[in-house]
């Protein structure tokens, strides 16, 4: 019999990802993404400076802020045809790394982790074998089992006082849970341990961005960011070495901890490398940039399709093409006015609101596509990129992933596997590693310029007659986010912004293909339909983020997801 | 030692009412000196990772917009036991509302604030760009409350000659 189960965690006002999916035989058949909040915000930019543009998008989200401050500067930039001096590209570039080592360590721990470990066997733990699993990953000084007992003794009185406190809402005994007690007291201490870790990473953000969250350094045409080694109110070498010692606590957690803790999770969990691939077209875009012109870049990003690595063709940059004419937006299934596939500069944001009509329209995402096809991003699409144009950090961080997990498990696991919901967990942790050796990289690439005598960070901009377009990318942690801007008489005449879950979320365009949640619930198992803990686990590995949450506090508590089975 | 204090406004500036946290802060940073263990900052949504960031701080004072019974305007505190009384959701997105999770993880952690209260306020609507009239109307006795809460523990806000508050980035034609 058919099972209808919707996943919708709307409240009274708020607005957030809605999941429907139709259960037969133990397996999603059917699934529904939508989104049940309008993103007008686009509309609030028409008619402003574009210099003040950053400010408003990087308050789109509480969660990626710095990446719409970032990717809207770059486009105003692109718009003017405007270079952007080396230091403040790396500035920048620190800024992003930081910010993703933060966003994907959070996003491991505090999203998704109780999605595969189970607090309550905890108290069942030996927090010496805990202890010596943690050692034999890695030379993390956090795994001792004097540790592992104080860990463990806080979640029994959590336990025993039957309040879970903030693990409260987890799917508790479920069938899919598989990982031994040791193994969650061990990651359960580094779910705490995360909290602290995240935020050495977010202090480098402050320190170079002036404050976070909403950044204030940012400028078309570089940073506001006065370089004067000498100066007490400037960017020094003090500071500089502040934000080196901040990086330096932060690259073990991400290396040693939160790496191995993806892998040894992956290797209880191998039926997961076989779920959740969905839409195998990837996009991902370079970043990092190393020139003042946007035309070399230390992390490569490109489009492959089919899963295929034979078919990567790169991106060279945010002028290419290939990239600036293959993306389109649909609303053939959105609360949105007209039928044809819009390019972003021609993009309209005019709402036209129906019930969810399963056939019809329902999500206020739009279904964005390129060349016509829907395309999964994230870091997953940004690994396999990288891995298919031979960057050897990538290369290097893949190999290693594969290997701790046979080495756990016992059994060889080939890339393949990552077409999956675990692979992009894997994708995730592998990009992380990968920034954290960058971060270091690119703080010397910073320190290198400035003592050789270069104190620029900011060129100042010039307005062009008439009406000019641009688009501004960056990979950011939840994948390719583009803004695309047309400006005439230095106002702003058109703003969109194409974000990474609006990839993700899309619902079905004009030819019935499905997004890639959509497409990546079918044929998940589904144990339990009043408790869909796998449904949860393929949309988390995605790293939802609905652009623009309110965080209206209900003391009645009705905050709750509701979980409807029909 | 001097216990260290933070004033956060939360909510989003570009949706409505949300922005009564944000703005009450920027009137605050406009308004009055605050002495060295006070912070007063803008947090906008934040999210998961807030608890790291309330850790070592010993009292916290929220401001931000509530969904409760009660006419748009009227403000409303609450403490910490009231902000965790029900236990929080299932998280779909980093964004879910995490004040909740966020006490009740801090919890679990060896330096969380002594004190946490929140002063709400009810919004007349959240559709529209812009603070509502009702709500706009409460930013002196909101002011009111954030300074009062603030002298319990023996901080003396001290008003600046002749300041006054220039219009915040998002409220600037």
């Amino acid at each position: 019999m058919t099972k209808r189960i919707t996943i919708d965690p709307i409240t009274r006002i708020e607005g957030h990802l809605r999941i429907d999916v139709e259960v037969d035989g133990g397996a999603v058949q059917k699934a529904w993404a939508s989104s049940t909040m309008w993103r007008g915000i686009e509309k609030i930019l028409l008619g402003r400076d574009p210099r003040d543009a950053w400010a408003f998008t990087q308050r789109f989200c509480g969660v990626c802020t710095t990446v719409h401050a970032l990717a809207s500067v770059r486009a105003v930039e692109d718009a003017l045809s405007l270079e952007v001096p080396l230091n403040a590209q790396y500035i920048r570039n620190l800024i992003m790394i930081a910010h993703a080592l933060h966003d994907h360590v959070v996003h491991f721990y505090q999203l998704s982790a109780l999605d595969w470990v189970d607090v309550t066997t905890i108290p069942k733990a030996d927090p010496k074998k805990a202890s010596s699993l943690g050692e034999s990953l890695s030379n993390w000084t956090g795994n001792s089992s004097k540790q592992m007992a104080a860990v463990q003794a806080k979640i029994l009185a959590l336990v025993q006082s039957g309040q879970l406190g903030p693990f409260a809402h987890g799917y508790w005994g479920h069938p899919a849970m598989k990982l031994p007690p040791d193994v969650n007291l061990l990651a359960t201490s580094h779910y705490l341990q995360a909290l602290e870790y995240q935020r050495y990473a977010n202090q480098v953000v402050a320190i170079l961005g002036g404050k976070t969250p909403h950044i204030q350094n940012l400028t078309p045409g570089g940073v506001a960011n006065a370089i004067n080694l000498n100066s007490e109110a400037t960017l020094n070498l003090d500071k500089l070495y502040q934000v080196k010692a901040l990086l330096d606590k932060v690259i073990p957690f991400v290396q040693e901890v939160y790496f191995n803790d993806v892998c040894a999770v992956a290797s209880f969990y191998p039926e997961w490398f076989g779920y959740g691939s969905g839409v195998t077209n990837y996009l991902s875009v370079p970043d990092l940039p190393l020139d003042t012109k946007n035309t070399k870049f230390d992390f490569p990003g490109g489009v492959i399709f089919n899963g295929d690595l034979k078919t990567y063709k790169p991106i060279s940059g945010p002028r290419d093409e290939f990239f600036r004419k293959g993306v389109t937006e649909e609303t053939a299934h959105a609360y949105y006015k007209g039928s044809e596939p819009l390019h972003p500069w021609k993009g309209e944001t005019e709402p036209e609101f129906t019930d969810f009509q399963e056939n019809g329209k329902y999500s206020w995402v739009k279904a964005p596509r390129f060349q016509g096809q829907p395309m999964q991003v994230g870091p997953l699409a940004n690994v396999l990129a990288a891995f298919a144009a031979g960057d050897p950090l990538t290369t290097k961080w893949a190999v290693r992933a594969l290997e701790t997990v046979a080495a756990i498990s016992g059994k060889k696991v080939g890339p393949e596997v990552l077409h999956s919901t675990l692979g992009r967990h894997a994708a995730r942790a592998i990009r992380c590693a990968v920034l954290s050796e960058l971060a270091l990289k690119h703080w010397q690439l910073l320190v290198d310029n400035i003592t050789k005598g270069d104190t620029k960070t900011f060129n100042v901009p010039t307005w062009p007659k008439g009406e000019v377009e641009g688009m501004g990318f960056h990979e950011a942690p939840r994948g390719t986010l583009s803004h695309w801007v047309v400006i005439e008489a230095e106002k702003i005449k058109n703003y969109q912004a194409v974000v990474p879950t609006t990839w993700n979320a899309s619902p079905r365009d004009a030819k019935g293909n499905p997004g890639p949640y959509e497409a990546s619930l079918l044929r998940n198992p589904v144990a339990d339909s009043n408790h869909p803990l796998e449904v949860i686990r393929t949309v988390h590995s995605f790293d939802p983020c609905m652009s623009c949450a309110v965080h209206t506090f209900d003391p009645d508590g009705s905050e709750v997801a509701n979980v409807k089975v029909l | 030692m001097t216990q260290s204090i933070a004033v956060y406004g939360i909510g989003n500036v570009l949706i409505g009412d949300d922005a009564v946290g944000p703005t009450i802060v920027h009137h605050l940073e406009a308004l009055y000196d605050f002495p060295s263990n006070v912070v007063v900052e803008d947090l906008g949504t934040p999210s998961l990772d807030l608890a790291g960031r309330l850790a070592g701080t010993d009292v916290v004072l929220f401001v931000d917009a509530v969904s409760a019974k009660g006419a748009p305007g009227e403000i409303r505190a609450y403490t910490r036991a009231e902000i965790v009384k029900h236990p929080p959701s299932l998280r779909i997105s980093p964004h879910d509302p995490s004040l909740k999770e966020t006490l009740l993880t801090l919890e679990l952690l060896p330096n969380a604030p002594r004190e946490v209260k929140l002063i709400g306020v009810i919004p007349a609507s959240l559709d529209q760009f812009g603070l509502s009239a009702e709500v706009r109307a409460a930013i002196p006795a909101v002011i009111d409350a954030v300074l009062a809460e603030l002298s319990r523990y023996g901080v003396i806000a001290t008003p600046r000659a002749g300041a006054s508050v220039s219009a915040a980035f998002w409220e600037a034609a």
